[in-house]
């Protein structure tokens, strides 16, 4: 759906504008110490339950900024 | 034929005396005209060569060829009109159970199932959707779709703020139904107050009015889009229209629910509106004696009008037993003489290629009436038109006192208003649209109730990003809301609606259509039921209801409404299928709109062509693959290895990265230890994914403190900001990455011969000793250009890339041509270039690289700073983990032994049966003197000295094998002595 | 004369309390396993559990493509084989399923994508799975109509030609795998949700649904899109990522292409339907969805590309635009993993938009191992630990940004 997402430098945008960066999962572990596994979980492995998330996006076809968002995957809408 | 101005191709040839439009798709059945908003495929035809247009809502021009499709000889006596006697034979879904026994005749009957299917005829060959097909996007604070009383009520109350409001409507004039209603209300026939109401709305300066517009859709927040089919006075014949609105106000009315019975597709069975139409809109006779059964107070209007028209009533079947408004309607009906069966419908049509009569009964059984008559005007009553509402995602549920879908919810900033909620009193309708205009208005923080101000336009809400903006205090706002609501709620709310189901009788022997697009009928919903198909949705999908080019319009309600009474259910447990867009069916050229290539010139572009360039799209670019008329690119390629060349290397990213963190983010994407970088000379590495796999290589420069200049591939340079800020997000580092991608261009000018180029450029010392190999200098070309000069090698020879800004770049390739000319200096291209660099070992991202494969396994793994895990970088722990894995894909070079034929990029290398890799890049070297190949080789396999068998089959049967021996893939000069010269 | 007497295909059963085997999804995945659980090994008291209708999910909404022109030999063998399963199972459902196997044509815009191409043909026909490399002026000729000239943004440098592929009617599969479980004794719910999963000592032991608790021995989540959903009911992390595809369909039309034919550089694919409507579709949106809204955006994109490729097209229009859910793995090939951390417990999931086409074999093999608790060698290429390892399918070449599907 087309859906709309607020990009805090240049406000509702169309979504076709950003570039999605996935859910939130805080900053890159420590790499003193990590496993191949914790490693390659962090990168690819996530738990999608039908429920709004925290996420990244891209406003690449604006101001250029990494910016978090609360969507609903379920709706696609976005939570404010 | 002929037709007025302002007729369909649908009435001009009804006028005409063509009963016949075509034949339906399975059975094959003549069909007329049923509908006059192409609400099902009945009057598809083909309209000059083009096939499916829809006659009814095809706007008469001169000249026009029309010819019926689907038609087996003369639409009436079409070849396969006897497909209807067997029926019995063709139950729904009856193609499952039949046909693949035994299984080889399965392709027989196939492709005679194929042909009987489709419709309309299209030759792959013609070009179609001529014309201009132009492109438009609105921005509005209140889009109404709909241009009947409602809306246009909803678009007036709207604009009265000043709110910019834009009202859409899919027939070529505005009004809906009041536009052919003589009935007189408070002293004004209909028909009047629907030009008032026009006049208005197209007087008012705010509100811009698109006729011949049907919506496709409302998708999501309030995106509108349709298209508008051009007058002659348009500059387009069609334009598609996308419009982001604030709020939307839906008032897309009513149509006929089609009366379930006997026969019920007959040529000259028809809607409400369709007679009443071709009568007051078309002045076209629609018949001499027509039988009415229908089920609301409309369809007794009509009929009484029809009758003042000439066109004599024979009966009017009420499929409800009361609940007719007014007295006066009787007292019409009796001055007419027109008898009137309360709780009667007809139920079954008679005659065959046309209605030559009907038969009445009372819905309670009982006995039947026959009748004569040429015109039979059939309905179940109205439903709303609930597709523009269900695209925006509304939910609906049945209503019992209207029977239709009414919506539970409303998604946000959405408005309903006018007769698709049930009402149908005039004045009632208006007011719920004035309500709806007011309630969209206040949602805009417009000013409902105050007159607008002239070129007080509101900017929509993406411009000022302010919502409930003006001064008006929400009260005085309110205030108008609320006596608009007082108003509507004083006048009559919806009266009840019908719920019949169905005709008496049905069934036995004839066919009840509920879909006329594929033939859907009645017995086939029993017959899905019988197969345990018994919910609406795989009913539809298991028997064709509402798939055709009507989707849900004829189908949708009933089928839902019978499978309930089927299923022993009551009414409201009635579920609809959904409704899909497009509402209106676009044809793909409109979509597509103008259409024109968007890419990106290097500015270089001029001079390269001028030389005979050979452009291919690299990315978002159009570059020059090779020059002249030589693929191989031989010349360029001995002009680079023996003399020298001149490469436009302008795509190339170019980045500046400068502040107090910049270093740290180039570590953090960088698999390197960034901070080695020397001021003045360039630091090459390469920038890997999470995975370890390689997305990048490009060298950093150092600039100044805390200032870094650095290039990336071309195909990454739009992504590298996103890249370095995604990986740098969490750090809250201070840094400032600029894309000098654009403002500069570069070229290349490489070979033996390059020195004595550049110096006869410039006076600064790009001698080897001043200007050695990996260096990075600012030298002042020609009249004083400063220039980055980058001593790099990726073709293996001794080179030097000019970077400078964008305009200066055409003024150093003249330069460079003509301190070239005496060398014989030629330009070369990316295919040059390939075959240099393959050569010389040098991997091209997404060639010699996949996802299978990681920086170390293509032996670019000595960039890796192993030690370093403060950094965090991008990409080091998967290099961790996969260093040593047994079973990986390795880049190895290739020597092909000399043999009948020859591999090609792509051929696989294989280990008996067992394909163990392939041949990304290979080329006949002359230059090496035999066939050399990069190539990703199981682990196991990549070893120096292996002898390992190649073999490609591009045609079945046509396998070609070679051989090759494994070696290092630094074919050329492999000690680099040549780049240090 | 069967066909004239309606049956039901499938036989309504009561809601046991317990089952052997319970699948949670009522798809074609969902559907073969059943089936073949109980023909093949006998284990009949099977329980698909189906929220909403049987071939709701993307059973019903896929473009119904079959080919098996993949590009690693594991991902060969096995499209391969599930290729050759709609004949076979047309005569043992006693159900037509409609293959029309009319080749499909992959079109190549460039040098490397005709490298590519070569690679893909070698690989097919060393596996004794036919594709032909075509130029342009033969791609022509299997299509009247492309457009080959230097008009289109990206002109059109050739074609891989796969005979063995073609569509299937993908509702029929769905009803006909639901006739044949029936047939067997296999239990089919519709309209029952899954709303948590039982697990106890490390086993599991049953699903809470819509319609009360339900207990079986081993599970299996066979869920389509939805798959991540239900994973993340136990709290299983997956590389998976359900993303929204959309697909649609023009006005019918008599018979004029007769092949698949798709475009990796316009994102598009098409075919015409038994019926003579264009059905195509390809592109998706890249953000994590359950939604399955389509979008303006996109109808534009298609109409746009398919103008281009087949300027003949552009004379007919778009009367119906759907969507459904991909479950996108990284690699772009499936997991069919039994070692998920509780006894009991199988996946098939995250076959992206190559479900359809694998339905068939999926179920036969997910029944193997379902039935024997042994790992089919077929399935070997299939393991979800490989993205624990960095070792990748090759499915595709192309790598991912930012390690979720893009």
């Amino acid at each position: 759906m087309t859906f709309r997402l607020t990009c805090p430098v240049c406000g509702k945008r169309d979504v076709y504008e950003f570039t999605f960066g996935g859910q939130e999962r805080g900053p890159r572990p420590e790499q003193e110490g990590l496993s191949a596994e914790e490693h390659f979980r962090w990168t690819q492995f996530r738990l999608i339950p039908n429920e709004p998330q925290e996420e990244w996006w891209y406003h690449g076809q604006g101001c250029g900024v990494w910016f978090k968002a609360k969507r609903d995957p379920g709706t696609n809408r976005e939570m404010r | 034929m002929t037709g007025y101005a302002g007729d369909t191709v649908a009435s001009a040839l009804y006028g005409a005396g063509v009963r016949i439009f075509g034949r339906s798709l399975k059975y094959h059945r003549p069909r007329g005209l049923y509908s006059m908003e192409g609400e099902s495929a009945n009057t598809f035809m083909s309209i000059d060569g083009v096939p499916n247009e829809c006659a009814e809502t095809t706007e008469l021009r001169a000249g026009m060829a029309v010819a019926p499709q689907n038609v087996h000889g003369d639409p009436r006596s079409d070849r396969f009109g006897f497909l209807s006697a067997f029926d019995r034979l063709m139950p729904a879904g009856f193609y499952y159970h039949l046909f693949h026994r035994p299984q080889f005749l399965w392709p027989v009957f196939q492709s005679g199932l194929r042909r009987m299917a489709g419709t309309g005829v299209l030759d792959p060959l013609r070009e179609y959707g001529g014309g201009v097909r132009s492109e438009r996007y609105l921005n509005a604070d209140v889009a109404v779709v709909g241009g009947g009383s409602a809306g246009m009520a909803a678009a007036l109350a709207a604009g009265e703020s000043g709110l910019r409001v834009c009202l859409f409507e899919r027939r070529d004039r505005l009004g809906g139904h009041l536009a052919w209603r003589v009935r007189e209300l408070e002293g004004e026939p209909l028909y009047r107050r629907a030009e008032a109401l026009a006049a208005q709305v197209q007087a008012a300066e705010n509100v811009k009015v698109f006729t011949s517009s049907p919506a496709i859709g409302v998708w999501g927040e309030n995106l509108v889009t349709g298209f508008t089919v051009g007058t002659e006075d348009d500059p387009f014949r069609e334009c598609h229209w996308e419009c982001r609105a604030r709020t939307v106000v839906i008032a897309a009315g009513c149509m006929d629910r089609p009366l379930v019975f006997n026969h019920n597709d007959r040529p000259g069975v028809m809607q409400v509106g369709t007679a009443w139409r071709l009568a007051r809109s078309y002045g076209v006779r629609p018949g001499k004696s027509v039988a009415f059964s229908v089920a609301d107070d409309l369809g007794l209007e009509a009929a009484i009008d029809l009758d003042d028209l000439g066109v004599r009533v024979r009966f009017i079947a009420d499929a409800r037993e009361s609940g007719q408004q007014g007295a006066a309607v009787f007292e019409a009906l009796c001055d007419r003489a027109i008898p009137l069966f309360p709780g009667c419908a007809v139920s079954r049509a008679v005659g065959r290629k046309r209605v030559r009569g009907c038969v009445l009964r009372s819905l309670k059984g009982g006995r039947s009436r026959r009748f004569r008559c040429d015109l039979l005007v059939a309905n179940a009553g109205m439903q709303p038109r609930i597709g523009t509402l269900a695209t925006a995602n509304a939910r609906f549920e049945y209503c019992t006192h209207t029977h239709g879908y009414q919506p539970t919810d409303l998604p946000p900033g959405v408005f309903v208003a006018g007769s698709m909620t049930g009402l149908r009193d005039p004045r009632s309708i208006e007011a719920s649209g004035r309500v709806a205009g007011y309630g969209a208005a206040e949602r805009c923080g417009g000013r409902p109730g105050n007159v607008a101000r002239a070129g007080n336009r509101v900017m929509g809400e993406g411009q000022s990003g302010s919502p409930g903006r003006g001064s008006v205090s929400p009260s005085r706002a309110s205030r108008a809301v609320e006596a608009a609501r007082q108003e509507a709620k004083a006048l009559p709310g919806p009266p009840p609606g019908c719920g019949v189901i169905h005709a008496p009788a049905i069934g036995r022997g004839a066919k009840a259509f509920v879909d006329l697009d594929e033939d859907g009928t009645y017995k086939n919903v029993k017959e899905s039921i019988a197969r345990g198909l018994d919910v609406p949705e795989l009913a539809k999908r298991f028997a064709g209801f509402g798939l055709g080019p009507g989707q849900y319009r004829v189908a949708g309600q009933n089928l839902a409404m019978i499978m309930a009474d089927l299923r022993g259910d009551p009414v409201e447990k009635a579920r609809a299928t959904t409704v899909r867009p497009p509402l209106a069916a676009p044809s793909i050229a409109t979509l597509a709109g103008p259409g024109h290539d968007v890419h990106k010139r290097t500015p270089l572009h001029a001079e390269q062509a001028a030389r005979g360039a050979v452009f291919r799209r690299a990315g978002p670019w159009q570059r020059a693959r090779h020059f002249g008329d030589d693929p191989s690119c031989r010349d360029e390629i001995l002009s680079v290895r023996t003399n020298v060349g001149v490469l436009d290397s302008s795509p190339l990213g170019k980045f500046r990265i400068h502040g107090p963190d910049a270093l740290q983010a180039l570590q953090r994407v960088y698999i390197s230890d960034m901070s080695k970088a020397r001021p003045g000379y360039c630091k090459y590495s390469a920038m890997c994914n999470d995975m370890g796999q390689l997305m990048d290589d490009g060298v950093v420069v150092i600039e100044g403190r805390n200032d870094y200049y650095f290039t990336t591939s071309s195909a990454r340079a739009g992504a590298t900001v996103e890249w370095f800020r995604f990986h740098t997000r969490h750090d809250g580092w201070d840094y400032n990455l600029v894309n000098l991608t654009d403002v500069l261009g570069s070229l290349n000018i490489a070979g033996p011969n390059a020195r004595r180029v550049l110096e006869r450029l410039t006076g600064d010392n790009v001698s080897n000793e001043a200007f050695p190999y990996l260096a990075c200098r600012r030298i002042t070309v020609g009249d004083g250009v400063e220039a980055r000069c980058l001593r790099l090698g990726f073709v293996g020879e001794l080179s030097f890339e000019l970077h400078a800004p964008a305009s200066c770049v055409p003024y150093l390739w003249d330069l460079v041509m003509e301190a070239g000319a005496d060398f014989g200096i030629r330009p070369f291209g990316l295919e040059a270039q390939n075959c240099l660099r393959a050569e010389k070992g040098h991997v091209i991202i997404g060639t010699e690289s996949e996802q299978r494969v990681t920086l170390t396994d293509i032996g670019m793994g000595w960039m890796w700073d192993r030690e370093d895990t403060v950094s965090k970088k991008v990409g080091a722990p998967a290099l961790r983990a996969c260093v040593g894995q047994t079973g990986r894909l390795k880049l190895v070079g290739l020597r092909v032994e000399e043999g009948a034929k020859a591999p090609l990029d792509g051929t696989l290398v294989v280990d008996g049966d067992k394909i163990v890799g392939y041949v990304c890049t290979t080329r006949s070297s002359e230059t090496l003197g035999w066939q050399y190949g990069l190539a990703l080789v199981h682990k196991e396999h990549a070893f120096p000295g292996r002898r390992i068998h190649l073999c490609h089959e591009e045609t079945p049967g046509e396998r070609v094998t070679s051989t090759a021996f494994v070696m290092s893939p630094h074919f050329y000069d492999p000690r680099g002595q040549r780049l240090r010269r | 004369m069967s066909w004239l007497r309606p049956r039901r295909l499938w036989h309504p059963a009561p809601l046991k309390r317990h089952y052997e085997v319970v699948i949670i999804g009522g798809g074609i995945h969902g559907l073969a396993t059943a089936y073949y659980l109980a023909r093949t090994h006998g284990i009949r008291d099977v329980a698909v559990l189906e929220s909403h209708y049987i071939g709701f999910g993307g059973s019903g909404r896929n473009t119904a493509i079959v080919r098996a022109n993949q590009r690693t030999a594991e991902n060969v063998r096995l499209y391969d084989e599930g290729l050759k399963l709609w004949a076979v199972l047309t005569d043992e459902l006693d159900f037509n399923l409609m293959f029309f196997n009319c080749g499909t044509l992959n079109l190549g815009h460039s040098e490397a994508a005709m490298n590519g191409i070569r690679m893909l043909a070698s690989t097919h026909n060393l596996l004794e799975v036919k594709s032909e490399v075509l130029d342009p002026q033969q791609c022509a000729e299997v299509i009247p109509g492309l457009d080959i000239s230097d008009r289109p943004a990206f002109p059109i440098h050739g074609g891989l030609y796969h005979p063995p592929g073609g569509i299937v009617r993908h509702d029929a599969v769905v009803w006909g795998l639901a006739k044949g479980a029936s047939a067997h004794g296999v239990h089919i719910h519709q309209g029952c949700e899954v709303r948590g999963i039982d697990t106890r000592d490390g086993r599991v032991t049953g699903v809470r649904t819509s319609q009360g608790a339900i207990g079986c021995k081993r599970l299996g989540i066979m869920a389509g899109g939805y798959g991540s959903a239900v994973a993340a009911m136990l709290g299983i992390e997956l590389p998976i990522h359900p993303l929204t595809i959309q697909a649609m369909v023009t006005h019918p039309l008599k018979p004029f292409l007769h092949h698949v034919f798709s475009s990796g550089a316009y994102h598009v694919y098409a075919n015409q339907t038994l019926k003579g409507e264009i059905a195509t579709g390809a592109h998706m949106d890249p953000q994590v969805n359950y939604t399955t809204d389509a979008t303006a955006y996109y109808l534009k994109h298609q109409a746009e590309a398919l103008g281009e490729l087949m300027p003949a097209l552009r004379g007919v229009r778009f009367m119906r635009i759907w969507s459904g859910l991909a479950d996108m793995t990284p690699d772009m090939a499936p997991i069919m993993e039994g070692e998920l951390g509780y006894e009991g417990l199988y996946l098939d999931a995250g076959w992206g938009y190559f479900g359809f086409k694998s339905g068939p074999v999926a179920g036969k093999y997910m029944a193997e191992y379902m039935s024997t608790g042994q790992r089919p060698d077929i399935l070997r290429a299939f393991q979800l630990k490989r993205f624990l390892e960095g070792r990748y399918s090759g499915e595709t070449a192309s790598v991912m940004k930012y390690g979720h599907w893009d």
